[in-house]
């Protein structure tokens, strides 16, 4: 059963208490009406419910949650799904700068195009981008993948550590210690089942970017790189 | 933080109600800027300069100015003139041909005001307080025009009044005003230069070189457009701001993209601020509404830029 909240003139702890209480309840399917852009909705959700925003969202939306299930029937604003743990996070318009920064696990969606800074310092979990992103995608990076159907903005993975990119549309450069890679078989089947799951279309051809290790010790013969990066 | 708005109704006519607009969009981004609010408004074209001008705080130096003004109104430069609470706004014929030769005047007959908006179609009002607060004022939400820009202030480094107070007119450039969210950090350099090049600076508000800085490439020849394209290299810091002359509105977004920004466009309208909450709350959900790329862009022009290009006309 479906249980509604409607946001019209409500502020946005209003909000937050009214989805927490009908969680408490036993609630496990819940439409946000009207957000309207409004920050901050959905964020600590802990408990496996499906929530789903009729509209556009505003920042840090569903942050910091742990195994629910969010849709955003719009585009959402800066920070979302930052620091998740796990869980799933849908987004069928546009996505703010700094999408999926920092999530330890889960799944995040844009099926749109996201903006500069997305995937910073991402510690595990996935990140699918339908359309393309911004600048500096996947700086410092440390474990987990980022896909990007379409192009990919400047500085893509800057000082990674560990983890994938894989970009289907051009580069319009790498960042410093990023490198390509061909894929491998489990590669190619991660991916198709990855976009067969979100029915993301695919693009004609990924191509897959690591970490080149360059930055993972300081080699005093390597100082120029080094002062590069910084 | 600070909230920008800009709205352009496309559907043409001079008296669209782009103020309860503009209004609503306020109110959505108050919580963004709490010091003050503040609106520019393009309204028809009228055959003689608009001017709106602070009185002073001072009891007795406002006493003194409207005792001037009555003395002045009605016959030579000044058409007339009406008080507008803090503020008079007067029509000054083109006998006084250009802005300089206007704001000349003003400050020899009445040294007391301060002008914050000329030309032949803008009209800002702008004051210490929240959006409710300047509608209670002012009425903005009964305004009526082609298009506007709006923001509400969270000051930083400039002190709290109806001067430091955005939106600017650049002086000395008839009807362009701009907004501006983020912070200029070249902003004492560009000033020093340009007090040196003669341009006088009215505030410590480092927003106001913008206007500075557009007036002086635009009176170099370059186009608009292509004046705030160089902006993006002239500028460092974090910008997202607005401008508008008699016929257009644009967006220039900094390089970084630290300052948010959102456009929303369709048949009917331009609509562009700093949250897409504004865009929301003042014009529903039947549009998409995108976040314009860093380093990046956009200038519309009014339904009526061909007519109002020609003005004044020779």
């Amino acid at each position: 059963m479906t249980f509604t909240i409607d946001c019209r003139d409500k502020p946005t702890r209003a909000i937050n208490q009214e989805l927490r209480g009908a969680i408490d309840t036993g609630q496990r399917d819940i439409h946000v009406q009207q957000p309207d852009g409004r920050h901050n909705l959905g964020v600590a959700l802990l408990q496996p419910v499906r929530v789903v925003f009729d509209g556009s969202v505003g920042y840090y939306c569903a942050g910091m949650m742990d195994g629910a299930h969010v849709e955003v029937h719009g585009s959402a604003g800066w920070g979302t799904a930052e620091s998740m743990l796990n869980g799933t996070v849908v987004i069928d318009g546009n996505a703010g700068s700094g999408a999926a920064a920092s999530i330890r696990g889960g799944t995040v969606v844009v099926r749109g195009d996201a903006a500069a800074r997305a995937g910073v310092s991402m510690k595990g979990g996935t990140l699918l981008i339908g359309g393309s992103c911004g600048y500096m995608a996947g700086f410092m990076m440390q474990k987990g993948r980022i896909v990007v159907c379409g192009d990919a903005g400047e500085a893509l993975a800057d000082s990674m550590y560990e983890g994938a990119v894989f970009v289907g549309g051009k580069v319009d450069s790498l960042g410093n210690d990023s490198v390509y890679v061909d894929l491998t078989a489990e590669d190619h089947a991660s991916l198709k089942e990855l976009l067969g799951t979100y029915r993301v279309p695919a693009p004609k051809a990924f191509r897959k970017i690591v970490s080149g290790r360059k930055l993972w010790n300081f080699d005093r013969k390597e100082l120029e790189t080094w002062k590069a990066a910084l | 933080m600070c909230g920008i708005v800009g709205f352009l109704d496309k559907r043409g006519g001079l008296h669209q109600p782009i103020g309860r607009t503009m209004l609503a969009m306020l109110q959505a981004l108050s919580c963004r800027g709490p010091d003050s609010a503040g609106l520019a408004v393009y309204g028809p074209p009228h055959s003689c300069w608009i001017v709106r001008a602070a009185l002073p705080t001072d009891f007795l130096l406002a006493t003194s100015a409207r005792q001037s003004l009555e003395r002045i109104s009605g016959h030579g430069h000044v058409r007339r003139h009406e008080f507008d609470g803090a503020y008079v706004r007067f029509e000054i014929n083109e006998t006084l041909p250009t802005p300089a030769d206007v704001e000349r005047w003003v400050s020899e007959k009445l040294p007391q005001v301060e002008i914050v908006s000329l030309g032949h179609q803008l009209d800002i009002i702008k004051q210490v307080g929240s959006p409710e607060q300047l509608e209670a004022s002012y009425c903005i939400s009964q305004s009526t025009g082609t298009h506007g820009i709006g923001h509400t202030r969270l000051s930083t480094e400039s002190r709290v009044d109806l001067s430091h107070s955005q939106p600017f007119w650049a002086h000395g450039m008839p009807d362009l005003a701009t907004v501006h969210n983020g912070h200029i950090t070249n902003y004492h350099k560009l000033r020093r230069r340009y007090e040196q090049k003669g341009h006088r600076f009215y505030t410590e508000n480092d927003s106001e070189v913008i206007g500075v800085y557009l007036r002086d490439r635009l009176t170099a020849g370059l186009s608009f457009e292509v004046a705030l394209r160089s902006s993006l290299d002239d500028f460092d810091g974090s910008f997202s701001y607005l401008a508008a002359t008699a016929d257009r509105l644009a967006y220039v977004k900094d390089r970084y993209g630290f300052k948010p920004l959102m456009v929303a466009e369709t048949d009917d309208f331009v609509a562009i601020a700093t949250e897409e909450i504004a865009l929301r709350r003042s014009l529903g959900r039947d549009f998409m509404a995108r976040e314009p790329a860093p380093g990046t862009l956009g200038v519309w022009a009014t339904s009526l830029s061909k007519a109002v290009a020609e003005w004044p006309r020779n």
